[in-house]
């Protein structure tokens, strides 16, 4: 894992506390994500990672809020910043999919308009390049008949399409870093392995730097290369995958690691990994 | 249900003020220091004054007997009218979601088009036409209140019957009747509490505008309305004499609507309703043959 | 599994686009009709048992009492009274269908032209009182939603509440002590064709206008803020922030398009409520509407003038919500299924 306080880093984050109406959630924990790499963040409901990746984008819930720390996206400190100032950085420098896909599309809008909506809005391109470019990039995810999931509304489609479908929305201004939070939890088993292959792939075709969280072991160690382990809003061990979930120093990550032995989670650990 | 709405402020002003009104009804024509329809000649249109707390009208009748006199009228009138559109509303409510679609679909057919009779016209037409009382008039309003009862009902028993612990008492084999009475009415009450306070307000409302149009009375009695109307045809002479009526109406109307907002407030009510075609009347899990295979499909 | 169902040949987009689009219009359109025809045969019909149930009788109108019990049956008989009344419905529908709206009993002038006139009074002050509604409900609702949680919601909807406690009559009253007497801005009563002078029917219209809409104002401002703060909450609304679109996309292009439903049903359902309300606004400014000419009709014992005007009113709130639905599912495409 990198230093947190190594320079060059994309995503860092220091000493980052988030508070809420009823005291701290998240205990001044720190991590950085190099470009291209990838990050796991594991835990279980309430361990405070999903706040965690919320103040990456600057969308934490009314009454919450960073109350220490820093938090920095490629060298600027965006700990603080207004609507405004997160408007030039969303989706531009850092994309985010999330649990539920289809509930983070509009459901009055066909999927293919709310791609189009973005390079138009954020890139500016014209009506008629977008939609072209919308069909392409779909098909890129691997949806088959792009043209015409472009014109269905989030509710015709199903969960593993909807996931592809924000991928392609949330990466349509090329941002370096992607947020994925528990991107796979509410789809089918098969449609998960899809979903994560095709993390795994942009990772390498885009030099994409991924920031996954799930409270499945398994799903992260398929994507990530360091993982951070958080328990009731402190980091519990970090490190490389192949170390944390080799030789698990702490107790608590033992234990996650000790249940998915049984669901033989040494399939997911590509060999490079297994032999680090 | 009703203990946690009054112990929100909004409940607790809201009932108190509900309270106060009612007991002033029921005492009402005893407790009226004047025959609310005895002339008084030598005092026309008197300002407030000890002998008359809020003076007198245009023929020297004491305005505080008259509206005392007047409140029972004006609230039984709207009991009336709700106590007929609850019977007319929530029984087809409830059973619109047991009877199957043939009952579902004439019932709401049938609603659909009472809400697009107009309120008042219809109300005075039916008074007019069956008589000239406010009998007929609170039936006709009844009626028209009805769509709003079934609607209500049949909302949030539609919700409660898609729920998964009914789903699990029904396959368990339990009765229709015996889910209605231990599942579903506890969360159809609330609803039509809200609906009852709400649709109370609507109908005094209706009752004094119906009486201010001078429709369902016959004129020296005294209602709300009339008396509202009466004053306001000696406005220059006596500029607060409509006020009273018209304060009467409000806190009454704005007491219960309060109660009703507490009541839906602290029993955690959402949804809306909508003229003219609705979702999918049932959720289309109940569709599925077997449960199982659609919850491995999530 | 629906994500690998894949057509056999792919069409083109824009055939597909249009297809679409006319078999989700064709569905709309067949299950409206099947709603709103059914709806319009129960409507007409509980508005002609209205008429032979009240037991009156153009026989007993004209003739007097002085009739013997024959020269009613007889005139009754001219009238195809004597039949049964499913069969005298069907007759009496079908005059209806042909804008046939009968005779009234009290003046014997075909109803339909003395209904047709009073009606643009009616109109008029409904639509104003509508677009008032719409505009103000809309802005009022539309900011407390934005500045939830601040004063100005807080005020917004204190008033909204303040003035669904107040009868329609009330209103009209404090607005014509308000701008008649004490201000003396505006005329109080009376009514002239816009087709003679429209500066004057503007004004004169007016008053009654706003007192009729206050109601659509508070109801529409209440929804609409309940509607879009419910909004707000979605998942979707994160979805578009991270995305970078501004306050202002996500506001007009996000919320208010699934935010505003609720506002919209409000709208269908105040309809008649527009269209009856009149009759109170009416009288209290002393206009010959149709409302108004329905009620005293109605006092009369004259039963097809009522017949008319109810029926004049239900084509209207019909024709209304028809209107509010097909925004309805323009806006929440999800919501063409089930109408």
């Amino acid at each position: 894992m990198a230093e947190p306080h190594a320079s060059g880093a994309l995503v860092v984050a220091r000493d980052l506390t988030i508070s809420g109406p009823e005291g701290d959630l998240v205990h001044g924990i720190s991590f950085a994500l190099e470009r291209g790499g990838a990050l796991g963040i594991v835990g279980e409901s309430g361990s405070g990672k999903s706040l965690t990746c919320r103040s990456l984008l600057g969308i934490l819930p009314p009454g919450v809020a960073v109350t220490g720390g820093s938090i920095e996206l490629d060298e600027r400190d965006v700990t603080n910043l207004s609507y405004r100032d997160w408007q030039g950085i969303r989706g531009t420098e850092i994309g985010a999919v999330f649990q539920d896909p289809g509930s983070y599309l509009n459901p009055g809008i066909p999927v293919g308009k709310q791609l189009t909506e973005v390079l138009r809005v954020k890139l500016g391109m014209s009506r008629r390049e977008v939609s072209a470019k919308a069909i392409e990039s779909l098909g890129a995810l691997g949806l088959r008949a792009p043209e015409i999931v472009s014109l269905q509304y989030p509710h015709e489609l199903s969960g593993g399409m909807l996931q592809r479908v924000l991928i392609a929305i949330a990466l349509a201004e090329s941002p370096r870093v992607l947020i994925a939070d528990e991107p796979t939890t509410a789809l089918d088993v098969t449609v998960q392995a899809e979903v994560l292959d095709v993390l795994a792939d942009l990772r390498e075709r885009l030099d994409l730097a991924v920031i996954l969280v799930s409270h499945d072991l398994a799903v992260v160690a398929q994507v990530c290369t360091e993982i951070v382990v958080l328990k009731d809003g402190m980091i519990v061990e970090a490190g490389p995958t192949a170390r944390v979930l080799g030789d698990p120093q702490h107790e608590y990550t033992r234990l996650l690691v000790d249940n998915h032995a049984r669901y033989g989670i040494e399939r997911y650990l590509s060999p490079e990994l297994a032999d680090a | 249900m009703f203990r946690r709405a009054i112990r929100s402020p909004l409940g607790a002003t809201s009932a108190a003020i509900i309270a106060v009104v009612v007991v002033l009804s029921v005492l009402g024509p005893l407790i009226a220091p004047y025959d609310p329809l005895a002339q008084d000649a030598a005092h026309i249109l008197a300002s407030p004054s000890a002998a008359h707390w809020l003076g007198t009208d245009y023929v020297g009748r004491d305005v505080l007997s008259r509206l005392l006199d007047g409140s029972p009228l004006s609230l039984l009138s709207a009991a009336e009218a709700v106590g007929i559109a609850f019977a007319l509303g929530v029984t087809p409510g409830l059973l619109s979601v047991y009877l199957g679609r043939v009952f579902e679909w004439i019932s709401l057919r049938v609603i659909d088009a009472l809400i697009t009779l107009p309120f008042l016209v219809f109300a005075i037409a039916m008074t007019a036409l069956l008589g000239n009382g406010l009998q007929q008039a609170m039936f006709a309003v009844g009626i028209l209140i009805a769509p709003a009862f079934y609607r209500v009902t049949r909302a949030a028993a539609l919700s409660a019957a898609g729920s998964q612990y009914v789903e699990a008492a029904r396959l368990a084999g339990a009765s229709p009747l015996w889910v209605l009475r231990t599942h579903l009415w506890g969360k159809v009450a609330p609803s039509v509490a809200v609906t009852t306070a709400n649709s109370m307000a609507a109908g005094l409302v209706i009752v004094s505008s119906l009486t201010f149009l001078g429709i369902g009375v016959q004129p020296p009695a005294p209602t709300w309305g009339g008396i509202l109307a009466d004053d306001l045809g000696y406005l220059f002479q006596q500029p607060f004499g409509p006020l009273y009526p018209t304060i009467i109406i409000m806190v009454i109307v704005g007491a219960l609507n309060g109660f009703a907002d507490a009541l839906r407030d602290t029993s955690g009510i959402t949804g809306h309703v909508r003229l003219l075609g609705r979702r999918r009347s049932r959720p289309r899990r109940s569709a599925a043959i077997n449960p199982a295979l659609e919850v491995t499909n999530g | 599994m629906t994500a690998l169902a894949r057509p056999v040949a792919l069409p083109s987009r824009s055939r597909v686009r249009v297809s679409r689009t006319l078999r989700g219009i064709a569905l709309w359109v067949i299950r409206t009709i099947a709603i709103v025809v059914p709806v319009f045969l129960f409507a007409t019909f509980v508005t002609y048992l209205l008429g032979a149930a009240s037991g009156l009788s153009p026989a007993g109108l004209k003739l007097g009492d002085a009739a013997t019990t024959a020269d009613v049956a007889r005139v009754n008989a001219q009238l195809g009274l004597d039949q049964p009344l499913i069969v005298r419905y069907g007759t009496w529908l079908g005059q209806i269908l042909h804008g046939n709206l009968g005779t009234s009993w009290f003046n014997d002038l075909p109803v339909a032209p003395q209904l047709f006139e009073r009606l643009g009074i009616s109109v008029s002050i409904a639509g104003y009182a509508l677009i008032i509604g719409v505009v103000f409900g809309f802005a009022l609702g539309l900011l407390a939603a934005v500045r939830r949680g601040t004063w100005v919601d807080r005020v917004i909807t204190a008033f909204a509440t303040l003035i669904s406690t107040l009868p329609p009559f009330v209103v009209a009253i404090v607005l014509i002590i308000v701008f008649c007497i004490t201000l003396r801005w505006l005329p109080s009563g009376g009514y002239v064709s816009p087709t003679v002078n429209v500066g004057e029917w503007l004004t004169l219209i007016t008053l009654p206008a706003i007192a009729l809409s206050l109601d659509t104002v508070a109801d529409l401002a209440r929804q609409l803020r309940t509607g879009l703060v419910a909004a707000y909450d979605d998942h979707y609304v994160t979805g578009a922030i991270v995305r970078g679109f501004s306050r202002r996309r996500v506001l007009f292009v996000h919320v208010l398009r699934n935010g505003a439903g609720p506002a919209l049903s409000v709208l269908g359902l105040r309809a008649p409520a527009l269209i009856g309300g009149a009759v109170v606004t009416e009288s209290i400014f002393g206009m010959e509407g149709f409302g108004r000419f329905g009620s005293e009709s109605a006092l009369r014992g004259d039963v097809p003038v009522v017949q008319g005007v109810l029926v004049v009113a239900i084509v209207l709130v019909l024709v209304f919500n028809l209107v509010v639905n097909a925004l309805l599912a323009r806006l929440l495409p999800a919501s063409r299924r089930g109408i």
